[in-house]
């Protein structure tokens, strides 16, 4: 029956999808009630997983699709780390889904089947354990992301769109050349064999291995958004409405994953000299550089919308450099880091829906940019005695909370997981420094970029008018938050399990023999 | 042990108060004033109880597990510095809630304000009992964050906005500075606590990362202490209401940097780096501040200016590395507290009062509210360092310091210059401060009229001033063990013989003293005049540090922002692509190494073959040039080239690719028709070819020929060195006996890699819905509708232009060819299992059929006859797929593990009985929903011109449900 | 044989790649399409390239008789998520085309 669980993350979104579509428009109330079980199971399954993902030395459990030995068909592998991201995005969803509930889904028509969709992408992205299995539900994520960045159409988000659209073609082309160049040379798309026969590659077909991985590598990059195949980023997730944004939020994460998973799996410390470490120079180049790109961004962003994308740039950048120091300790900071940054981007994209007046085009709140203003010491005090509306209030509380999440800055989780990830990075050679030293940086650059947009938004004219705020909006920015403070206070358990994660990715030797195991034994 | 408790609960009392006073309720401003003070006083008295546990120099420690794994523990650790620092915050706290309840103006809810500066006093308290110094850092910019929500409470005036925006700023920098100074230290000190770091002191002042430590470390302490150049945000924080100023920006958070000074001072200091930076910066800070403040008129500016030059006093004593100025600064640091809190208040009374705080409009107080000025000249006198006042005490020991000094004779006749300077502009604005506001005429032009403020106002005035007199006249009595104990903490073995007598005899410091009150009185009367009449500060007015500041901020939030993007055009897809492109190139060239070999076994080349591609080949690039001016053109090269494609699927033993790549050819091809008619019309030499554009045009040739090489080559090498024995064998000896079927293709889509076809089909699925979502409401644009008629596009979807208009006898030839494309579908589908054919090929001949139908009768005619709802079937073919393949788990096997045998039937011959039949119905299913979604409508787009808007929502219903 | 193939894969592949830095949304599709083309021939070869070798499995039982099923169902999958995919484009295409009032690739029409 566990099996049954290993496969449970796809097929619940998928049948209540297609549950969706046979109920048709008309019945919203009874698609939205599905979604909220579909979000809850998935939730429940993944805690599942994840318990018993902890419980394993190596991988949790390994599904054979079809009974079909894994060498040969498509296997479905669970450790820790799948786990964990499975966790995240159900939680992600599920607090997102309150959100959507008022106006947002009713700008088109099949936004709940499509979010559904979207979750099949994520959770068979996260599971499948075969090369091209994974083009399968990248595409299949990619395929709703197209139909949700266009949820509500519109001449801002059909422009976005196109560029979207037209990239993540071409990255698919790369996706496709680099798996057909793998399968050529080692014969399987099983990711684990795969990781067993690099080591013996010689001469050419190591050669074309390696073409085959660096072109699969920068498809991954181009959904991870970094510099220089990033620039489709800001303008696709402002355009989108904040739900979805928020939803999107995971998907950048998604090609951090991929980079982690295989650059570990094919060229971690077994690779045999030739393939150790492959190419992770340019990939902690590319992150550093994507890193001051991002806050760069951020510094100029004229919009919440924009801020908020930019700030997704940011996280990509941390987490691809620090991925590529292939220290255990640092990885697992990185995966402490990605979970808050999810987390507290969503939140922020989600609220930057709120604080702009609704006949405006989602944030479109134009910010100020500072000049040297004349020196302001001492004006005559305005002591207007006015005390804001409560909604208001909470709003500003919301966006404090932000703000300090994001710049990792205490009392929120920002700040510990910062830490868990800046602390093992001290000598570790240039790269790991200037990464050091940049995090902060962007840090730095985030507390001004939000200081700066909370001063204008909620102090600087009380006449700011907000939208009507629906309950469902407070409670899912509200939830959101909420876990990150509480990851705050509770931080051993998950910092434990999160370090645990790290040195098992760290060593695929449990990974491989897991699913090799499975090859011998044929079908009943 | 209790004192464990104790420290707990003076940290968690103030924060949970914080969170309390919300709840208590709006209004209500008693119940909120004795929450504030209740809590300050509970923490005064608790930090008192813990005194003498520490006095003979033990350290107090309460650890709690917070992280663990990381080598966080949650530490409070008290000692005699802490301690000092308990009391200081916890009783001006107190005094401050006191003073705020009055000065705030009545009808003014204190709920935020309190709960603020309780948790700024939580956040304070924190920073001074913490025994790890990653919890100092959390604590520390707590502080600030506090600091920013106060000195922006009355947010509606802009100048509180920007002081709160630039105190957050460079406090935060200093902050994160702060961070890396600290993890640089722990990563040298091997350990995050502050006891084993103290401990590692020789380790670190030896280590290669000794100097970036501490420029980091110091670069927190001096933003947070307003230390040059950084001085600059605290003058603006003025802008806070009066209290909080009292609090912290005199009493309390400003000394936080001077308290990380003195607490890793036995780690840090005794080097010349530490010297030279720390007493260098503290030397120009405190002349600074002390100058300005002489030349300010706002009776707060000028405090705040004088806090700085004594900040700068105390940072300077602790960088002079001797041990006598780290007991001078702590002493310092006390009496600065007091008075100058005293005089924040009592400003804030003459402001409350007067409704002005301007030097140059206020005089002889002392006949309206004489009490009050009374308090102001006791703690005037004190920072003027006038005798039986605390300040001339520590002014007297820093003296001392300044002539104990010995590194080389000039630099230490400087110091001792500077000193006296200083104590000199000290006396002079103190003067002015109390003189130019208490004595003198009494004016009559206030805004206010101006009485004695409430008693409870002048309360802690007075009590401060109290303070300053008994610290000044009995020391050794009132100050004198605190001291010792703070000191002892600091310098352990090492603490210097010292003494606090009023009176040491005609010393050197004496005549010091004299020299400067003397110097600061006549500086005053020759100079009160002409400052009146100045505004702004002589010689550092131009280099106002505000300025750089705002700079800075500017270039960082548009300047470079703005570069960048100009720099790299992100907008432009073409540039997007482009460097994907690129990137692609450069990534597989590095890649391979070593180029491989060219190998040449392999078939030799059929000469029909190479034709065939050199006819493919050319359609390719001939489509490549034609798609700009003539896109029907371009679109039948294409379809030519697609048909090579297919060709070389037979010819290469691919049959089912050749009849997929077929149909799906087919279905594209019109799909593209019908777009084709709503783009726009171009023609060639409109636009007149420049040279960007012709070098563009090189460029993208050069790209592409690079790609093309790149890729065949690869295409070619990998076909030389493919693997010997891949996944496919097994494969063909399983698909009969494991997969009961014959075509092995089908097989592995079915069966196999099942799971690949089912994610396949929602993509189509997906797709579909986006389709429709997108285009249910939309119009097409005007300007195409109309030329749209002219061209000789096929529209099939139009009654005007249905062929059963026209060509009677063809649109009858295709009704009833309609069925039997039908049945040949069922026949594909059938038999998939074994030859070519299977559920996608299927469902496409299926929407081929009604495309037919469409092009013949006209979409109004067909929807009228039979009704299609695509949704549903994709839903109903995924449910299908799905519950195909959960039967098997059903059974306790895996997820869409088949099951199958083989029947026969009259007609259709072998018809294989097979679960994997069942999961290609549901791909059958999806795959003509999904097409013929996508058609009807994109049909209907064409249908819109010729129908009344309104009609619109209801035909998108029904290809939507 | 393979060298003819390979070569026709990189004059799809350039030529596509030429249409896809073009301005103009049509071309785009266009060249994605021909690129599409190219890459599914890539992943076909790389099963070998035999004549007369259906994987219809028929008497014969050897294997090494048939040609290498993997790579073609592949690339069948590939096609038809590349004709989703196309489709989806096209009309995304054909939307800005009528929002935006041309088609050009980034909605305003600038540089031909």
């Amino acid at each position: 029956m566990n099996g049954a669980l290993a496969i449970a993350p796809i097929l619940v979104p998928l049948a209540v999808a297609a549950v969706q579509l046979l109920l048709g428009i008309r019945l919203r109330g009874l698609r939205t009630g599905l979604s909220f079980l579909s979000c809850l199971a998935l939730v429940a399954v993944a805690a599942m997983l994840m318990m018993s993902a902890s419980r394993s030395e190596g991988a949790a459990l390994v599904y054979n699709v079809g009974a079909w030995p894994a060498r040969f068909a498509i296997v479905l592998v669970v450790d820790r780390l799948t786990a964990l991201m499975l966790l995240l995005t159900a939680v992600l969803a599920l607090m997102v889904l309150p959100y959507a509930l008022g106006r947002w889904q009713r700008m088109g028509p099949h936004f709940q089947p499509l979010v559904q969709l979207l979750l099949v992408g994520y959770n068979g992205a996260f599971l499948t354990g075969d090369l091209f299995n994974l083009f399968v539900f990248f595409e299949v994520l990619l395929a709703a992301s197209y139909g949700l960045a266009l949820h509500g159409s519109g001449a801002r988000r059909v422009g976005a769109g196109l560029h979207y659209i037209a990239i993540n073609l071409t990255a698919s082309m790369l996706f496709l050349v680099g798996v057909g160049l793998i399968f050529g040379v080692t014969g399987t798309l099983n990711m684990a064999v795969l990781a067993h026969l690099v080591p013996d590659l010689t001469g050419t077909p190591r050669a074309l291995m390696h073409a085959g991985a660096a072109l699969l590598g920068l498809a991954f990059l181009v959904k991870a958004a970094v510099w220089p195949v990033g620039f489709w980023l800001p303008r696709t997730y402002s355009a989108a409405i904040p739900p979805v944004a928020a939803l999107f939020a995971a998907m950048t994460k998604l090609g951090i994953y991929v980079i982690l998973r295989l650059s570990l799996l094919l060229f971690g410390a077994d690779a045999g000299a030739a393939s150790m470490h492959f190419g992770s120079e340019w990939l902690l180049w590319l992150g550093i550089i994507t890193l001051a790109v991002g806050s760069i961004g951020m510094l100029g962003a004229r919009e919440l919308g924009k801020l908020a994308a930019y700030c997704v740039l940011v996280s990509s950048g941390t987490l691809l450099g620090a991925i590529a120091l292939h220290i255990p300790a640092v990885t697992a900071g990185a995966l402490a880091y990605l979970v808050v940054s999810v987390l507290g981007i969503a939140a922020f994209f989600l609220l930057a829906g709120l604080v702009v007046p609704r006949e405006a085009p989602a944030g479109a709140a134009q910010l100020e940019s500072y000049d040297p203003a004349v020196d302001a010491l001492f004006a005559a005090e305005d002591e207007r005695r006015v005390t804001s509306p409560a909604p208001v209030v909470i709003l500003a509380a919301c966006f404090l909370a932000c703000g300090l999440l994001l710049a990792g800055l205490p009392p929120l989780s920002g700040f510990i997981a910062k830490f868990a990830l800046l602390a093992p990075m001290l000598g570790h050679g240039r790269g790991a420094t200037v990464l050091f030293a940049l995090t902060i940086a962007a840090g730095l650059c985030t507390a001004i970029a939000m200081v700066r947009a909370g001063i204008q938004i909620f102090w600087a004219d009380a006449e700011w008018e907000f939208p009507r705020v629906e309950p469902g909006e407070t409670i899912s920015v509200v939830s959101l938050l909420g876990i990150c403070l509480v990851l705050t206070f509770i931080v051993a358990a998950p910092w434990n399990y999160l370090s645990a994660t790290a040195r098992q990715i760290h060593a695929p030797g449990h990974y491989i023999h897991a699913v090799m195991g499975q090859a011998t034994e044929t079908r009943p | 042990m209790p004192y464990g408790l104790i420290s707990t609960a003076i940290l968690l009392l103030p924060f949970a108060a914080a969170l309390a006073t919300p709840l208590i309720g709006r209004g209500n401003r008693r119940r909120t004033t004795w929450l504030m003070t209740g809590t300050a006083g509970v923490c005064l008295v608790l930090s008192a109880l813990l005194f003498p546990a520490i006095a003979d120099g033990t350290v107090l420690r309460q650890t709690f597990a917070w992280a663990p794994a990381l080598g966080l523990d949650f530490t409070l650790r008290v000692d005699g510095l802490t301690w000092l620092f308990l009391v200081l915050v916890t009783g001006i706290g107190l005094l401050v809630g006191i003073y705020a309840t009055w000065y705030m103006p009545r009808e003014y809810p204190l709920v935020r304000f309190f709960s603020l500066l309780l948790g700024f006093m939580g956040a304070m308290l924190g920073i001074v009992l913490s025994g790890n110094v990653i919890q100092l850092v959390f604590f520390w910019e707590l502080t600030s964050l506090f600091s920013f929500l106060l000195i922006g409470y009355w947010h509606h005036g802009k100048s509180a906005r920007d002081a709160a925006r630039t105190a957050l700023i460079v406090t935060v920098t200093g902050g994160l500075c702060l961070l890396a100074g600290v993890l640089v230290l722990a990563h040298v000190a091997g350990s995050y606590d502050v006891d084993a770091i103290l401990a590692a002191g020789d380790r670190i002042r030896t280590s290669p990362l000794y100097l970036p430590a501490l420029l980091l470390i110091l670069l927190g302490a001096f933003t947070k202490s307003a230390q040059v150049p950084f001085h600059f945000w605290l003058p603006q924080a003025m802008s806070a209401p009066t209290p909080v100023s009292a609090y912290l920006h005199s009493a309390t958070m400003v000394k936080a940097g001077v308290f990380l000074l003195l607490r890793f001072w036995p780690v840090l200091a005794g080097t010349e780096a530490w010297f030279w930076i720390v007493g260098g910066v503290g030397l120009a800070t405190m002349l600074t501040g002390a100058w300005a403040a002489t030349f300010q008129h706002d009776m707060k500016a000028v405090l705040a200016y004088s806090t700085i030059s004594h900040l700068g006093l105390i940072t300077m004593l602790a960088g002079l590395g001797s041990t006598l100025g780290v007991v001078a600064a702590i002493f310092h640091t006390v009496n600065h507290a007091t008075f100058k809190a005293s005089l924040f208040m009592a400003a804030g009374a003459v402001d409350h009062e007067t409704g002005t705080r301007d030097l140059r409009r206020l005089g002889g107080l002392r006949h309206v509210m004489p009490i009050t000025a009374t308090l102001a000249v006791i703690a005037g006198a004190a920072m003027a360092g006038v005798p039986l006042l605390n300040g001339f005490l520590s002014k007297e020991m820093f003296f001392a310091v300044a002539l104990g000094a010995n590194h080389g004779l000039g630099l230490d006749a400087l110091t001792v210059l500077v000193a006296v300077a200083a104590a000199a502009l000290g006396v002079t604005y103190s003067l002015r401060l109390v003189g130019g506001a208490f004595f003198g005429p009494l004016r009559h032009d206030f805004p206010r009229e101006p009485h004695e403020p409430p008693r409870w106002m002048r309360f802690p005035i007075g009590l401060l001033a109290l303070a300053c007199l008994a610290v000044g006249i009995f020391p050794a009595w009132s100050v004198g063990p605190i001291l010792r104990a703070a000191a002892l903490s600091v310098l352990g073995a090492q603490l210097p013989a010292y003494n606090l007598a009023i009176w040491h005899g005609l010393t050197m410091p004496m005549l010091m003293s004299v020299i400067a009150f003397a110097a600061g009185c006549v500086l005053y009367i020759a100079l009160r005049r002409r400052i009146a009449a100045r505004d702004g500060t002589p010689l550092i007015d131009r280099i106002h540090a505000m300025y750089g500041f705002e700079r800075v901020l500017a270039f960082l939030t548009s300047t470079l922002p703005d570069l960048f993007a100009k720099i790299f055009p992100g907008r432009k897809l073409q540039v997007q692509l482009l460097l994907v492109v690129v990137l692609a190139g450069v990534f597989g060239f590095l890649a391979v190494q070593p180029l491989p070999a060219p190998a040449v076994h392999g078939m030799q080349v059929d000469p029909a073959f190479a034709l065939l591609w050199l006819l493919g080949v050319a359609c390719a690039i001939g489509a490549a040039t034609q798609a700009k001016f003539h896109r029907m053109a371009a679109l039948i090269l294409t379809a030519g080239t697609g048909l090579a494609v297919c060709i070389t699927f037979v010819w290469l033993s691919a049959p089912d690719l050749a009849v997929t790549q077929l149909v799906v050819e087919s279905v594209t091809t019109v799909l593209l028709l019908l777009g084709l008619r709503w783009l726009p019309k171009r023609i060639r030499g409109l636009a007149p070819r420049s040279r960007a554009a012709r070098f563009r045009h090189i460029r993208d040739a050069v790209i592409a020929l690079g790609v093309g090489v790149g890729l065949a080559s690869l295409a070619y090498a990998v076909m030389n060195h493919l693997v010997a024995d891949s996944a496919s064998r097994f494969f063909l000896e399983q698909a009969l006996p494991g997969g009961g079927g014959r075509n092995v293709v089908n097989v592995i889509l079915v069966d196999f890699r099942a799971l690949d076809t089912l994610g396949e089909i929602t993509v189509l699925a997906i797709v579909a819905l986006a389709v429709f979502a997108l285009l249910w409401r939309f119009r097409p644009a005007a300007e195409s509708i109309g030329s749209a008629r002219q061209r000789g596009d096929v529209a099939p979807a139009q009654d005007k232009h249905a062929l059963a208009d026209q060509l009677a006898i063809p649109a009858l030839l295709i009704l009833m060819a309609a069925p039997l494309i039908a049945l040949f579908a069922l026949h594909l589908f059938l038999r998939g299992h074994d030859l070519p054919g299977g559920g996608f090929v299927a469902g496409i001949t299926v929407t081929m059929t009604l495309v037919v139908l469409y092009m013949a009768a006209g979409a109004r005619w067909v929807e009228a006859r039979l009704k299609i709802a695509p949704v549903r079937w994709i839903g109903a073919g995924l449910l299908l797929a799905i519950a195909t393949g959960l039967a098997a788990v059903a059974l306790g096997k895996p997820f869409l593990t088949s099951y199958h045998g083989h029947w026969t039937v009259p007609v259709l011959g072998n018809v294989p009985l097979n679960s994997a039949l069942l999961f290609d119905l549901g791909v059958f299913a999806v795959v003509s929903g999904a097409s013929v979604l996508m058609l009807v409508v994109l049909a209907h787009q064409s249908l819109r011109r010729v129908m009344p808007a309104p009609d619109a929502p209801r035909d998108a219903d029904e290809a939507g449900s | 044989m393979e060298a003819v193939l390979a070569i026709a894969i990189g004059a799809l592949a350039g030529s596509g790649v030429w249409l896809l830095l073009r301005p103009r949304t049509f071309q785009v599709i266009i060249g994605l399409t021909l690129i599409s083309y190219a890459v599914n021939l890539f992943i076909f070869s790389v099963g070998g390239l035999r004549v007369g070798a259906d994987p219809v499995l028929g008497a014969a039982a050897d294997p090494s008789r048939y040609a290498d099923p993997l790579p073609q169902a592949l690339v069948l999958t590939a096609i038809v998520i590349g004709f989703a995919t196309t489709a989806l484009f096209l009309v995304v295409l054909l939307t800005s085309r009528g929002l935006a009032g041309n088609d050009h690739v980034d909605g305003q029409d600038g540089t031909p």
